[in-house]
């Protein structure tokens, strides 16, 4: 097992990863970089704790642009009443990542950074259209979170640089947003679909869309063109099943122990329509603030 | 390197190896063998500690990340002497069978239990759904938490 370097700012953090390029990871949490090590995934000659830089565990919501820290944990977002009132698909990803002990320990930064295709939070922030905020040798920059994934388990992070904080935009009203997902357990699983979708409406009629997939492509997938079958309309049925038909399309699925690659295609047409229904409710009002949505997002039938 | 950190209200300040985890700090060093090692990949929840109140499977967390903060652990529950409420009522609701499962999963009812006094059958079942029990002994661990969740509130 590698050794431990535990910088107390993020400069020296920086300067550690950029002077041991190919030989150093990051860890916070710790819930992915140290099993990676342990079964030889990885082999790195040091972990750069992070812990100490607690300004990057920072969550500020100031008017309509929310900030979070790489080290704010799942469990913050899950227990965070005002994000549920007003993003509400971080909240509904964040519950249903892993168990209480392991979203109290995994972070934001690492979520993301680890890249797993399945992961909860790239959708959830991908139609809050985030914006990855880096520093690095070279200075702070900022990126779409979108550009942030280069395949599984890689992302396009330089040598040396670090993921300090995303940023999104969570409107106060006639927005709404949703995390779906489906899995073979509701705990402690990956993903084998997952579905994130946000809205934002004039009355009752659509004037922006996202819709973000999870594990059913080497990145998280923003589809603007499923989104766009969605804008200009009142997101009946109809509306929502084309935006779904068109999410499977651009999808591309592999077959694993969590469902075949058809299948999976088969299961976006389905909760991406039901994740665009529960964002428009409550765009529109009609949902109750602050109730997350069934996991995958079957709601009873005197509330559909 | 030596660090400082509190384990069950007394203050210690050791050292370890870098790569020595939370789990084999307490059980290795500090002989606090409550806390189980079981699967080492976070799945399972026999290590289940709270670290600031708050649960968390030891087996992922680096002893020296601790530094400077607060774990409580399955003999840390016991009030003077006495068994906590959660302890007792996973004895007198019969919910162990062979008992590896036994302290993560009072430990986790106990967050839970801090957080949330008088849980749903259901909120329990999502509390505890990152402990596995290899008995299946589920029932009777819900119906002891359901039951300490009904105790009177100890006194703190």
């Amino acid at each position: 097992m590698p050794e431990l370097f535990v910088p107390e700012s993020l400069d020296d953090a920086v300067a550690f990863l950029a002077a041991h390029v190919g030989s150093a990871l990051p860890v916070a949490g710790g819930t992915d970089v140290l099993i990676d090590a342990r079964v030889g995934r990885t082999s790195p000659e040091w972990l750069v704790d992070l812990t100490l830089l607690r300004s990057l565990a920072d969550t500020q919501l100031a008017g309509e642009v929310l900030r979070l820290g790489a080290l704010a944990t799942i469990r913050s977002l899950e227990l965070d009443p005002e994000l549920a009132r007003r993003a509400a698909a971080l909240v509904e990803a964040a519950r249903v990542l892993g168990s209480v002990q392991i979203r109290t320990m995994a972070t934001v930064g690492g979520n993301l950074c680890h890249a797993t295709p399945s992961a909860e939070m790239p959708p959830a922030l991908l139609v809050h259209d985030a914006v990855a905020e880096v520093a690095g040798p070279g200075g702070e920059r900022s990126l779409p979170l979108g550009e942030l994934f280069a395949g599984p388990g890689r992302t396009t992070l330089d040598p040396g640089e670090l993921l300090t904080a995303v940023s999104l935009r969570v409107p106060a009203a006639s927005a709404g947003s949703c995390y779906l997902r489906q899995t073979v357990r509701w705990s402690m699983d990956l993903a084998g679909v997952g579905v994130a979708a946000s809205v934002e409406v004039d009355g009752t009629t659509v004037t922006r869309a996202r819709i973000a997939l999870g594990a059913v492509a080497p990145v998280p997938l923003l589809v603007a063109a499923a989104a766009d079958a969605v804008v200009g309309t009142e997101c009946s049925a109809a509306d929502a099943e084309e935006a779904g038909a068109r999410a499977a399309a651009a999808c591309s699925p592999i077959t694993d122990a969590r469902g075949t690659a058809e299948y999976r295609r088969q299961v976006v047409a389905v909760l991406v329509p039901r994740a665009l229904h529960i964002s428009w409710l409550r765009a529109t009002g009609s949902w109750p603030a602050g109730v997350p949505a069934p996991i995958n997002g079957v709601l009873p039938r005197d509330a559909a | 390197m030596r660090f400082d950190l509190t384990v069950n209200g007394d203050p210690y300040r050791r050292e370890a190896a870098p790569d020595v985890t939370l789990l084999s700090f307490l059980r290795d060093v500090l002989g606090l063998t409550g806390t189980k090692w079981g699967c080492m990949t976070g799945d399972c929840g026999a290590c289940t500690v709270l670290l600031d109140g708050e649960p968390v499977v030891s087996c992922l967390q680096l002893a020296q990340q601790v530094r400077g903060r607060a774990v409580t652990t399955v003999e840390g529950l016991e009030r003077e002497g006495e068994l906590g409420a959660v302890q007792a009522a996973f004895v007198s609701n019969g919910a162990a069978q062979c008992g590896f499962c036994t302290p993560g999963m009072i430990v986790a009812a106990e967050a839970l239990l801090r957080r949330n006094p008088s849980p749903t059958e259901a909120e329990i079942r999502e509390a505890l759904s990152g402990n596995l029990c290899r008995c299946t002994g589920y029932n009777k661990i819900v119906d002891a938490v359901l039951e300490a969740a009904q105790a009177p509130a100890e006194a703190t």
